[in-house]
């Protein structure tokens, strides 16, 4: 362990400034060490308190080392504690000194003591010095048979600590074994609990590596194990209750009275007092009854009235955490909780991060019937003194708004907003009575009335003043001062400092220009000038081409800039539901509060030097942000298909078209001879025979009970060539099935240097029965999805392959649905991906 | 994984290390560094209690004069660790014997720091339950100094007592005189809009027990909601009493409480735990009765002067009495001078918070004191009027008042032994957030 952080910096004056007190203590203690009088525990235990408070205001105490293992013998538990304490904590920085602490640690695992043993246990296996960790083995094995619990339960930790030091040392002495033997005969639950979060940890991080690992991952979702689990569930601390319901959402039932049967098991558990256990069983309820529509709403009747409880009864901090929870199951199934909405008022001393949510819902329920109070209400909070939340409040009603639900008195609300003469308040009600107009053109009577009187010098927010300054252009026939206005704006052109603002600029007086000419023509000879000028590039090329344009036929620029415009029906959504989905498969995880899928946060490969972006995730096109607005036919496109099927749709259709960064594959005609050599190649992978020694276990029968219940050897892999998937079902595969193998590996650097495009890769492996259905990316990152199917039944294989180009890396995560199959298949899928670049 | 905590810190407000435990290698020695900068020293602080920076998850939770921090580096289960945080703090007071501060913490840090080991190994939440951690957790709080224990006593087997039958109890428990006392401790919320309809109103209530039973008690309690007088009906094949029955939205119980027993019976039974816990929350929205009506006037005349009258009705039984109210009414920022009249209690303008704070120590049923004041305002030519006015707010104790309307029938004891117990029941309702706006 790191000494703690303030170590370096200068110590508060307040505090002893350290060296003269430390060779105090040095030589307090040198006298004590080989003292045995009685009462010379209580001097022992002083000065090993000022020890440790110097270690804890950060003084460096590290030299003491020697002196504090000379002090440890002895029979005071408190004593000892502080001790475990003191070497814990510095001997990672001297591990020369931490070998003198072994002896009367490994004396202390012996000890009568159940209380001794397992703390000296404990510690031993905290020092985290990777060459002691020889002397860790032996006192381990000890303690996984101690005959006292506490010490079993120390122990099993112990193991994963071990593992954590050298995972070698962990798998090759076969703890992994003892571990799951205890997880299933142990009587103590905390011993169980600590075995399976272990167990869980130790096999997911191997799984990339070990067949072995992987395999005993999924048999801890097997049946006879779940079972085993949620039979006792009732004896297990809430804790480890939670641990025990997060592994059985994972599990995938047989039938529907299996799902019942775990429901009514379950059942009493939304009335736990820990919200967390509440939260873990609700995740169980909705995992299970994804694909039962009926019984799933019936969840969400059930779990309401627990989670309004919840989010009601606690610290801000844990109704948050809460909150984010209903928040999504708010955005989910919005209609289901529309009669809640009082619930989602916000109190005046709410902290804003819980408003904020609110608001969301609020927008969220809001349908024909209960529209009018809740606009009432969030209009209550547009004068809010918290000027972040008045203005979400003002966004609120303007979603509620194009929602289309009512419209009529949302708009005079808004427009009362514009009149409020708050700048904030002006400013949002402004961007949103554009967004209005877009979608309900029949309203711009009245709001140009409105919006005529707003002088733009009260404007001063760029989103705003873009959103006035489209409504100027948009609207001039009908706005008499329009002209002028933009000629003043225009006159001001350097002061403004926003390339948006001076963008819609440039294109309102080309509008203004085509509806009333003589007025606006100076003006527009001035924007054109300033605008040539920019040193924006946009504003520049925009300035340029507009110029270019009039030059080449005005009416032809006429038709480019003022076209007949629909009004736009649906305003795309900022998450994609690929997003959303994952996030909801995360459901009671940091997932929900941070509202993006884990892997945007905790894979290194997402936050390092090469980072998705969330455009990079976005798989259907045109979903960029709120703001943008697709056509209307685009967009209902985008309500049916969500991840994939747009990519086909766009074949069709010129390339240039498709904005998104995804384009279709190129099946080459081509590829199709070479199938044939494909499957022969495919018969003999070596990874299709599974370890010896597992089978061998299996013949004599020595297994534990779960190896009976995982898969027989899987027959050889033959993919069908002229395999066929369409991105629908694609996509609800790819969100119904667990992952069953992830995996890193590496490719060939001289084919992957070739990977400009990643058109190459998939005819490549198109010839290996292996087909693309969506891929995207740009350099150095390449995300590609595939699937293929067995040749002999309909079962298929889904794999994300993501590809970085400059470490020759590649990242693959594999569904299937017959998951014992997947192993032989990541096999075939490596093997052809190792050829890629070999001619 | 619920939570693998990766290190716990104990902050002051200054940012200065009280106690931290790394547990884990995974992120840096530095990470509280990045939360003094990246949260603290900036307006970050309270925006939001989950923050992600560099590739670690910062939970914080503020609590009295220090904030708790958890730094994990997976997706990990949020509602867990706050619910840790906030068991492992009152873990902390029953051992201090009350405040957790400071204070407390620098004078029992090595007791934190064994606590802490045994709370949580390696980031995964282990046993907190006081009862057992009492049983091996040997330091005492600062409240008597080190007792010299004998050190040679084996430890009583502490874990087979968590996992046994009742987990939450030690068998062999004496008491000379056995009292159980229960508090129903009932919060309501409401929200009243300034035409006087109620857009929100809801209670949530807690029923807390201290119990000093010996032995291993059977209890069963008896109240008057709706589902439990029907199920009784049912059973005796009698018709349900007549008198208020109370529909219950939500229940939740203490891990003592019998749940299967709940749902097929529909009756509270459980062992209770020694000393005091909380037996069960719940949640009501249909038929509150509010204890109090507040019906403002604020008329602002000119641009100077307003006029305020509030008149606070008490709408509970004339021989009850409300204790600590407290009414504040917002005025401006630019309140300058103010005078008052009021029939009952004391006023007075606190400039500190911008309101009117009237308080009145004892408050009878059924009346209703006024206040009428008069504000004067410092002209403010340039600044626009304001149009921001915060709602009044309430705070108040009713004791012997249920606003749920919420009553214990019975409540029974039953031990092996056949001693005989004595019950004592509370009621109290306080003010929640209790708003009215105007």
């Amino acid at each position: 362990m790191a000494p703690p952080a303030q170590s370096h910096r200068s110590a508060s004056p307040s505090q002893p400034s350290g060296k003269s007190e430390v060779s105090d203590l040095k030589s307090q203690l040198r006298q004590l060490a080989g003292n045995r009088a009685p009462g010379v525990d209580d001097s022992k235990r002083e000065l090993f308190k000022k020890v440790i408070s110097y270690m804890t205001i950060g003084i460096d105490v590290s030299s003491l080392f020697g002196e504090m293992v000379m002090c440890s013998a002895t029979s005071d538990i408190v004593l000892k504690k502080m001790c475990y304490l003191y070497v814990g904590n510095y001997a990672k920085g001297n591990p020369d000194l931490a070998l003198l602490t072994i002896n009367f640690l490994q004396r202390d695992c012996k000890d009568v003591d159940p209380m001794i043993r397992g703390l000296a246990l404990r510690s031993l296996c905290s020092l985290r010095v990777a060459n002691l960790v020889e002397y860790l083995v032996g006192p381990l094995e000890l303690g996984l048979k101690d005959n006292n619990s506490y010490v079993r339960m120390v122990a099993v930790i112990g193991v994963l600590k071990l593992y954590h030091i050298s995972a070698s040392t962990c798998v090759d002495e076969d703890f992994l074994a003892t571990l799951k033997h205890l997880m299933l005969n142990d009587p103590d639950t905390q011993v169980v609990a600590n075995c399976l979060s272990a167990l869980q940890e130790i096999w997911s991080s191997e799984a990339s590596t070990s067949e072995e690992a992987s395999r005993e991952r999924e048999a801890l979702l097997s049946k006879p194990v779940v079972y085993y689990f949620l039979n006792r569930i009732k004896e297990f601390s809430e804790w480890a209750q939670c641990l025990v319901l997060e592994l059985v959402a994972k599990y995938v039932p047989s039938d529907s009275n299996e799902i019942f049967d775990i429901m009514n098991l379950l059942e009493d558990r939304l009335q736990h007092a820990n919200g967390a256990v509440v939260l873990a069983s609700i995740k169980v309820f909705m995992q299970l009854t994804l694909s039962m529509t009926d019984v799933h709403q019936q969840v969400y009747e059930r779990i309401k009235a627990p989670l309004l409880t919840l989010v009601s009864s606690g610290s801000p901090e844990q109704s948050y955490a809460v909150l984010s929870h209903l928040h999504l199951l708010v955005i989910r199934a919005p209609y289901i909780f529309s009669e809640d909405y009082k619930h989602f008022y916000c109190q005046y001393n709410e902290p804003s991060y819980v408003k904020k949510l609110k608001l969301e819902m609020l927008t969220a329920v809001a349908n024909e019937s209960n529209t009018y109070e809740i606009v009432t209400e969030l209009c209550e909070y547009a004068a809010n003194v918290d000027i972040p939340i008045a203005r979400e409040s003002i966004r609120a009603v303007g979603k509620i708004a194009l929602q289309q639900y009512d419209v009529n008195a949302i708009v005079d609300r808004l427009l009362q907003f514009l009149e409020m003469e708050k700048d904030y308040v002006t400013a949002e009600a402004l961007v949103l009575v554009k967004d209005l107009l877009r979608k309900y053109p029949q309203w711009s009577h009245d709001c140009i009335a409105v919006v005529g009187n707003i002088s733009s010098k009260n404007v001063q927010e760029p989103k705003a003043k873009a959103a006035l300054i489209w409504m100027l252009g948009e609207y001039s026939q009908d706005m008499h001062d329009a002209p002028y206005i933009l000629e003043n704006l225009i006159e001001n052109w350097d002061e403004e400092h926003s390339a948006e603002v001076r963008l819609h600029l440039l294109t309102a007086v080309m509008k203004c220009f085509f509806k009333r000419p003589p007025e606006t023509q100076k003006a527009l000879g001035a924007a054109l000038a300033a605008g040539l000028a920019d040193f924006h590039q946009d504003v520049h090329d925009r300035a340029l081409f507009y110029y270019r344009l009039l030059q080449y036929n005005v009416s032809v620029a006429e038709h480019v800039v003022n076209p007949p415009k629909q009004a736009v029906s649906v305003f795309a959504d900022t998450h994609s539901n690929e997003i959303k989905d994952r996030i909801f498969d995360e459901f009671n995880s940091l997932s929900v509060v941070y509202q993006k899928p884990s892997y945007m946060f905790t894979d290194k490969e997402h936050r390092g030097p090469f980072e998705f972006s969330d455009e990079h995730v976005n798989l259907s096109p045109g979903t960029e942000s709120a703001d943008t607005v697709v056509p209307a036919q685009r967009v209902d496109a985008n309500d049916k298909d969500l991840l994939l099927s747009t990519a086909e749709k766009d074949e069709g259709r010129d390339a240039s078209s498709n904005g998104s960064a995804y384009s279709a594959p190129s099946y080459d005609i081509a590829a199709s001879q070479t199938q044939k050599e494909s499957s022969i190649s495919n018969s003999n992978i070596p990874g299709n025979t599974l370890p010896s020694s597992s089978a061998i276990d299996d013949l004599l029968g020595l297994g534990f009970p779960i190896e009976t219940a995982t898969t027989p050897t899987p027959p050889p892999l033959n993919l069908n060539q002229k395999a066929i998937l369409d991105p629908g079902t694609f996509q609800q595969k790819w969100r119904q099935l667990p992952i069953s193998l992830s995996q890193e590996c590496s490719i060939n650097p001289e084919g992957v240097a070739s990977l400009t495009a990643p058109n190459a890769l998939l005819r490549h492996m198109q010839s290996h029965s292996i087909h693309c259905i969506a891929q995207g990316g740009q350099p150095p990152n390449f995300k590609l999805f595939f699937f293929a199917q067995k040749a002999e039944e309909s079962s298929t294989f889904l794999v994300e392959c993501i590809i970085n180009t400059s470490s020759a890396k590649t990242q693959i995560k594999i569904k299937a649905d017959d998951q014992s199959a997947s192993q032989a298949f990541s096999t075939l899928f490596q093997t052809a991906l190792s050829k890629f670049g070999f001619p | 994984m619920p939570v693998a905590a990766s290190a716990i810190y104990f902050l002051n407000l200054r940012g200065d290390v009280l106690i931290n435990r790394l547990y884990r290698d995974d992120v840096g020695g530095n990470m509280v560094d990045a939360f003094r900068m990246h949260i603290m020293q900036t307006k970050e602080l309270g925006t939001c209690p989950v923050r992600q920076i560099g590739g670690c998850s910062f939970f914080y939770m503020r609590i009295s004069n220090v904030y708790i921090v958890i730094v994990v580096s997976s997706n990990a289960n949020v509602a867990c660790a706050f619910k840790f945080v906030v068991e492992a703090v009152a873990l902390f007071k029953s051992y201090f014997g009350g405040a957790f501060d400071e204070d407390a913490i620098r004078n029992n840090f090595v007791l934190i720091y064994e606590l802490l080991d045994e709370i949580m190994d390696f980031g995964y939440p282990q046993n907190l339950s006081a009862e057992i951690l009492k049983l091996y957790i040997t330091q005492e709080g600062v409240r008597s100094p080190f007792s010299s224990k004998p050190t040679d006593k084996p430890v009583p087997n502490a874990t087979l007592q968590v996992t046994g039958a009742v987990g939450w109890r030690r068998e062999g428990l004496v008491y000379k005189k056995n009292e159980v006392f229960l508090d129903i401790v009932e919060s309501v919320n409401l929200l009243m809009s300034s035409k006087g309809s109620v857009l929100r109103c809801d209670v949530t209530g807690k029923v807390l027990m201290k119990c000093f039973l010996s032995g291993m008690p059977d209890l069963k309690l008896g109240l008057n909601d709706k589902i439990g007088l029907e199920k009784e009906s049912q059973l005796k094949s009698r018709p349900t009493k007549s008198g208020k029955t109370i529909e219950l939205d939500d229940v939740t119980f203490h891990q003592c409480v019998n749940l299967t027993r709940f749902n097929s019976e529909k009756t509270v039974s459980f062992v209770p735990p020694d000393g005091e816990f909380e037996l069960m929350k719940y949640r009501i929205t249909e038929g509150v009765n509010l204890p109090f009506k507040v019906l403002p006037t604020i008329k602002e005349l000119g641009r100077t002067r307003m006029e305020v009258n509030v008149k606070v009705k008490s709408v509970f039984g004339a021989k009850m009495f409300a204790l600590g109210v407290v009414i504040k009414i917002p005025v401006p920022k630019q309140t300058a001078k103010t005078s008052f009249q009021v029939t009952s209690g004391r006023a007075k303008y606190n400039a500190a918070i911008d309101c009117l704070v009237w308080k009145i120590r004892k408050f009878p049923g059924q009346t209703e004191p006024t206040l009428s004041a008069e504000v004067e305002l410092i002209s403010t030519i340039g600044e626009k009027k304001s149009l921001t006015r915060p709602p009044i707010q309430m705070e108040f104790q009713v004791p012997m008042f249920t606003a749920s309307g919420l009553r214990v029938r019975f409540l029974k004891v039953w031990e092996k032994s056949g001693y005989n117990t004595v019950e004592w029941v509370r009621y109290i309702t306080k003010a929640g957030s209790y708003e009215i706006r105007c």
